[in-house]
């Protein structure tokens, strides 16, 4: 504006420049470049979300425990402090980087990126990216992942997708845990959490799993072959960046 | 810390970049585009840039938000469904897409020039390895115990 008279004519020696760029464009380039890095090995990447306490880490202590004769598997871990998960993996007998952020409260493809410095690729099969636990934040940062996939507790309420919208859309798959808890609950009906999901569009797919007293893994593990299978069926030869990017 | 935090840090970056690559004096306006569905709350963005932009080529620079609505089309029957609905309004077909309402995007920025203005310029946007933070705090040994 102005500033003689408030009128609409900028002052000459101001410049307005067109960007209509991401925001998050610095993360998206170093997204794809870390999905260059797991295309070039093979390696299928699943970035696990969730509230905190909705099962994360013991839905991959029982998928390793199911699937570690088959498949080479590795983790990464996100949280805001201790290296607790990690261990919680590595007592499987897998490789798990520990992610600690400090104060923020999702990870971010830079911070993805560090840790692959720290995690040989060569020769896995699956990583798994545990997310901070969180059902806002960790939704809107690509860490170069091929599948995101997002749990939901029964011990959670049922209408949850219709309360974080953002994160059960960005799904590829929503994973309601722990329902071997459903015979004691009175409040919770999967029916339910379908129809808010639904409701959302898009038509993400919802799985059952129970992971720790009387595991039910199938639909999971299921899942994830076949993901493994069209992983190792994709071209080796990774899209560039910049294509990655307009996509 | 809130997302809209990291959301201005990268802002802010980038505009200082912009600022830098121009010879701007200063930054007056910065107008970005946040979508209903992009998870990122006006107010928060709003807050957090008057905090972080202090001591920044943008210290003095205001902050425009365009609010975008969101819009579906439906993948079954193709019918565009007014705002505020993600499933289809013809049909009831829930597998959608979105055309609008995801964006967060940086539209453009108003620079007070310090000589004579040229041919404005977009810097590139970084590569990785030099994005790598201190903060990433990697610990822990990635071999098996």
């Amino acid at each position: 504006m102005c500033n003689t008279c408030g009128c609409a004519m900028k002052p000459a020696d101001t410049v307005t420049i067109d960007v209509l760029q991401g925001l998050l464009a610095a993360n998206d380039r170093a997204a794809a470049h870390n999905r260059e890095h797991f295309d070039r090995h093979r390696v299928l990447v699943v970035n696990l979300m969730s509230s905190p306490g909705a099962g994360k880490t013991a839905l991959l202590e029982a998928t390793i425990v199911a699937l570690r004769e088959r498949y080479r598997i590795a983790v990464i871990e996100g949280d805001l402090e201790t290296d607790n998960d990690a261990a919680r993996i590595r007592a499987h007998g897998v490789p798990a980087l520990q992610i600690t952020t400090g104060s923020a409260c999702h990870l971010d493809a830079q911070l993805v990126h560090a840790a692959l410095h720290e995690l040989p690729l060569a020769g896995l099969d699956l990583l798994f990216i545990e997310n901070v636990g969180n059902l806002v934040c960790p939704a809107g940062f690509d860490l170069g992942q091929h599948r995101n996939v997002t749990l939901l507790s029964v011990t959670e309420g049922d209408d949850k997708p219709a309360k974080y919208p953002v994160i059960f859309r960005a799904s590829d798959l929503v994973v309601l845990s722990k329902t071997d808890l459903l015979d004691v609950l009175d409040d919770f009906d999967p029916a339910r959490a379908a129809t808010a999901l639904r409701a959302l569009g898009g038509g993400v797919p919802m799985i059952h799993t129970a992971a720790r007293r009387a595991p039910a893994l199938g639909e999971w593990l299921h899942w994830l072959e076949c993901e493994l299978r069209a992983r190792r069926a994709a071209p080796l030869r990774a899209p560039r960046v910049d294509a990655m990017m307009e996509a | 810390m809130m997302h809209e935090l990291s959301i201005c840090q990268a802002l802010l970056i980038r505009v200082a970049e912009i600022a830098a690559v121009n010879g701007a004096a200063a930054v007056e306006r910065v107008t970005i585009e946040i979508g209903a569905l992009a998870g990122v709350d006006p107010a928060l963005l709003t807050a957090a840039f008057a905090v972080m932009r202090a001591g920044s080529c943008a210290a003095t620079a205001a902050l425009r938000i365009e609010s975008t609505g969101v819009r579906i089309e439906c993948l079954a029957c193709g019918t565009e469904s007014p705002p505020k609905r993600l499933i289809c309004t013809q049909c009831g077909g829930y597998r959608t897409r979105v055309v609008a309402g995801e964006d967060l995007r940086l539209r453009d920025v108003e620079l007070r020039l310090a000589g004579l203005p040229e041919l404005a310029q977009l810097p590139p946007v970084p590569e990785p390895s030099g994005l790598l933070r201190r903060r990433a705090r990697a610990s822990g040994p990635g071999a098996t115990a």
